[in-house]
């Protein structure tokens, strides 16, 4: 195994993976590109000419349930982290499978409250609410689709013969760092659109 | 270059153009987008020459006023992201690995994706033309102008839907480039070792890294605005076109950096070498790099002052546009103190370096001026900005883009560029960019507003018009004659030897041009000009290892898959939804084939 | 700086246990639940900054040990720190440019009536 010396991992001037790294800027890329539509919602809160008002349709209980489901869906992830790393291979399928099944509940219950919220009157030209309102948190949940996508993948992929290869643990980490983002943006989001009062 | 493992898996008869289209050797990524770039470099020159033909003379009449409006705003969009940008990206993928002494940029079909995307976001921007028409709401496309109700047409989807795509492209090269100075330099080299050219390259890297999603946000809103009935930007319904001018430029102005920190940093390779004297105040023209860098995202609102922003805004964003001119000058001196006491060699190379200093002075003083709110509102809109803009966008960055070629060029191609027709072009590019850029000061303050496709007589505007119309075409000739030496070169034999210009970075210890794996030995760094120390230091290169065991990426065809799939989902955002379906099905089968296909 | 360090690459893994992650994991829910409690109890002036912190303590522990910002090189922090910080002081001067605009003279609509204060 001569050949695995030239691996992109190994020689790096910092001892750190390229990759890792690379998924580090991306997030910080991705903290502005969220800053930007945080910005946004806040410019126009309470600026919307004609209702539905936030005030008056959003349900906090029903999204605090699906917060604690993308909460609880860091933990599968972190634990399918664990697995991949210390071989626990089983512990790492059945955290994936958890994960991207607590993702698929949240999207379901944002596909949920989007419908409900159209049934109100509220549309993306609706007002500024609407508009802001369901950009911010639809990139959200987009996120949340591609990292439903990206665990998937990886679920298949250490379901075949090869499994994972012998990077498997530094695959399923990559993967961890980008959900583990999607969801604290949404700690952020779930505070300043629900939490904090009109 | 046969690599002992590569090359045997690879049938040896493979078509020219599929080797250009799967290659993943930054080198030839490098010229991919070297000659894209020039390419449409000479096609927002002839833009400009169109421009310039019609405002040559009182009521002209070769262009209407629509095509004129299509004419300046594809001609500064094609100039920014297909003509500026591509070509620093050229030089920063030919030069990053190689400055640094890695064999690679860290992620090659990354690399290849940037360049592929590049290309759909040109093409799909610049068929605009043919399709109904260009954008023809400024580069910058200010609200309300861009909302449906001004803008039937497709022209500003093409410009949203365009621009996101080159946002993507830029954002994967630099995400690359970033990673790959932090992380792959050769041993020895350390931060405060690299040469300013990657240091600058760096901070663009960061830049883009940290402006393009703010544009991207804008854009979709654009987008959501014009197509999905919201209303963002029009003031009728709730919106604020003022947030698009903020979001705009909180992109706009580090992108304004984004055009000139790469040849800030050409000329800091240029003039030591040129100068045989080591950089003066390394450390200060690093840091001030980083300063600019980081100033920049403080002082957006510097474009906005005539908008009403308030007294208190007004003096922050005029303190911090008048403090981004300090680390500026720091450069400025830094450059003076390299020539200072120098045995100078009057190559083309310096020539175009040294005038970047000047011109780019000038450009820079006037940028002061607009510091100040007052003298703003006075410049506001008037062809006094354009005055300001071109002297450091041309004075400036396409200045340090030429240095670069005719610096490079021996390491790229093994040939010299001919230094007669090279001055010549040199000398065509300062004085027609002179001419035509400097009575734009004097028309500014005559009160000629930007963006109008004619004027009356008698305004006093026709002098200086007709001889900002001469200057344009004495640049034109120079362009052409450059365009000559650069074909008659590439037919001579190549001559030049690995470092023709005693230079000291590690881009001139390899041969010219560099073997496919650059460097047959890895080099070792003891100092910030190794080269030089080595010479001074008397250590020989280490010898050529008679057998080369030297891994490189294998070629790939995803990336162009993937490019496809972008292609076809911004062609789907300009018509039918289904085609982005079909687009982001391809997108996910090409990123599925990605991560399965092997690199070993 | 360079080759300190062939460590930390992929072999060497954060020394948290499974029990201490889900002990991460309760006093995440927990915290989500004092917010939840926050938000419905109205306490006045304080609310706001109080749910603030609280979520930037989520945030906090979410880098720390879910990401494993604390067992990794630091170089993953300063990138990371760099895209939140200049988010977080860019939305601040957007808002307080917004915020202040007095030259902002649209008529809203007075909703004193149509809708009392949500909670």
């Amino acid at each position: 195994m001569a050949a695995a010396a030239h691996e992109s991992g190994h020689h790096t001037s910092l001892g750190v993976d390229n990759r890792k790294l690379l998924m580090w800027i991306f997030l910080a890329s991705e903290c502005l590109f969220f800053g930007t539509l945080i910005s946004t919602y806040l410019v126009f809160k309470g600026q919307s000419l004609v209702g539905p008002f936030p005030g008056e349709i959003l349900d906090i209980p029903l999204t605090s349930a699906s917060t604690f489901v993308l909460l609880m869906s860091s933990l599968t992830m972190v634990l399918a982290v664990y697995g991949a790393q210390h071989g626990r291979l089983g512990l790492m399928r059945g955290m994936l499978l958890a994960t991207i099944l607590l993702g698929l509940t949240f999207l379901g219950f944002q596909v949920y409250e989007f419908r409900h919220f159209g049934h109100l009157g509220l549309n993306l030209g609706t007002n500024q609410f609407g508009a802001t309102f369901y950009l911010m948190t639809g990139f959200h949940g987009t996120h949340v689709g591609v990292g439903v996508l990206y665990l998937i993948s990886l679920l298949i992929g250490s379901m075949r013969r090869s499994g994972l290869g012998k990077e498997r643990a530094l695959w399923v980490d990559t993967a961890g760092l980008y959900w583990h983002f999607v969801d604290v943006v949404w700690i952020v989001i779930f505070t300043i659109v629900y939490l904090i009062p009109e | 270059m046969a690599t002992a493992v590569g090359s045997l898996s690879q049938p040896e008869d493979r078509s020219k153009i599929w080797e250009w289209m799967t290659t993943v050797d930054h080198k030839k990524i490098a010229a991919l987008y070297g000659v894209t770039g020039f390419t449409f470099f000479l096609f927002a020159g002839i833009q400009a020459l169109l421009i310039r033909t019609q405002l040559a003379v009182p009521n002209g009449t070769v262009l209407d006023a629509d095509l004129y409006n299509q004419l300046f705003t594809t001609h500064a969009l094609t100039m920014i992201f297909l003509a500026i940008m591509p070509l620093g990206a050229s030089f920063f993928n030919y030069f990053i690995p190689l400055q640094i002494g890695a064999r690679d940029v860290a992620f090659p079909r990354l690399n290849a994706l940037g360049y592929w995307t590049f290309l759909v976001g040109g093409v799909m921007l610049t068929s605009s033309f043919f399709l109904g028409g260009a954008p023809d709401g400024g580069w910058f496309a200010y609200a309300p102008l861009t909302s449906t109700e001004y803008a039937p047409g497709k022209n500003l989807d093409f410009y949203t839907v365009s621009l996101l795509i080159l946002g993507i492209s830029s954002l994967m090269g630099a995400l690359n480039f970033a990673v790959t100075i932090i992380n792959m330099r050769a041993p020895g080299m350390l931060m405060m070792r690299l040469p300013v050219y990657m240091w600058m390259t760096l901070v663009v890297a960061f830049l883009l890294i940290l402006s393009l999603p703010i544009i991207t946000v804008a854009l979709i809103q654009l987008y959501f605005d014009r197509n999905f009935s919201t209303h963002f930007f029009s003031p009728e319904a709730g919106g604020d076109p003022i947030l698009w001018q903020h979001i705009f430029w909180l992109f706009g102005h580090p992108e304004v950096y984004v055009l000139i920190l790469p040849s800030m940093g050409i000329v800091s390779e240029v003039l030591p070498v040129m100068s045989r004297k080591p950089l003066f105040g390394y450390s200060a023209i690093v840091f001030a790099g980083a300063a600019i860098g980081v100033l920049g995202f403080a002082v957006w609102a510097h474009h906005m002052f005539t908008t009403g922003l308030g007294t208190v805004p007004l003096i922050v964003f005029s303190a911090s546009t008048m403090a981004i001119g300090v680390p500026t000058g720091i450069k400025i001196f830094n450059w003076l103190g390299t020539m200072w006491g120098g045995n100078i060699r009057f190559t083309t190379a310096t020539y175009f370096a040294v005038s970047f200093i000047a011109l780019f002075t000038i450009g820079g003083i006037s940028g002061v001026m607009h510091a100040s709110p007052a003298v703003d509102g006075q410049h506001q809109d008037s062809y006094f900005v354009v005055a300001h803009l071109h002297y450091v966008l041309f004075g400036g960055a396409i200045m340090g883009i030429f240095a670069g070629i005719f610096y490079w060029f021996p390491k790229m191609t093994g040939r010299f560029l001919d230094e007669r027709m090279g001055k010549f072009t040199f000398w065509a590019l300062f004085v027609g960019q002179n001419l035509t850029f400097f009575p734009m000061h004097f028309l500014g303050l005559a009160g000629m507003p930007r963006r109008i496709y004619t004027y009356d007589e008698g305004l006093g505007w026709e002098t200086w018009n007709l001889v900002a119309t001469g200057g344009s075409y004495i640049i034109a000739l120079g362009v052409l004659v450059f365009l000559i030496n650069f074909f008659k070169t590439m037919r001579q034999a190549p001559t030049a030897g690995d470092n023709p210009w005693d230079g000291g970075t590690l881009e001139w210890a390899t041969s010219s041009p560099p073997p496919e794996h650059n460097f047959d030995v890895v080099p070792e760094v003891r100092d910030r000009d190794p080269l030089w120390y080595n010479r001074d230091h008397g250590i020989a290169a280490a010898p050529k290892p008679e057998h080369l065991h030297i891994h490189l990426p294998p070629p790939s065809y995803i990336p162009l898959v993937v490019a496809m799939g972008v292609a076809l989902l911004g062609i789907g955002a300009l018509s039918h939804i289904g085609v982005s379906v079909l687009g982001v099905a391809v997108i996910v089968y090409g990123v599925w084939a990605w991560a399965l296909e092997p690199t070993e | 700086m360079d080759h300190e360090a062939s460590a930390g690459h992929g072999h060497e893994h954060p020394p948290t246990t499974i029990r201490q992650y889900i002990i991460i994991g309760v006093i995440l829910a927990i915290i989500t639940a004092v917010e939840l409690w926050v938000s419905y109890a109205g306490l006045g002036a304080i609310e706001i900054p109080l749910l603030l912190i609280m979520s930037a303590v989520k945030f906090g522990i979410v880098a720390a040990l879910f990401m494993h910002l604390k067992f990794e090189h630091k170089i993953m922090t300063r990138m990371f720190l760099i895209g939140i910080v200049l988010a977080t002081a860019l939305l601040l001067a957007v808002i307080a440019l917004f915020w202040n605009d007095a030259t902002d003279n649209r008529v809203l609509p007075d909703r004193s009536e149509s809708s009392a204060p949500a909670h």
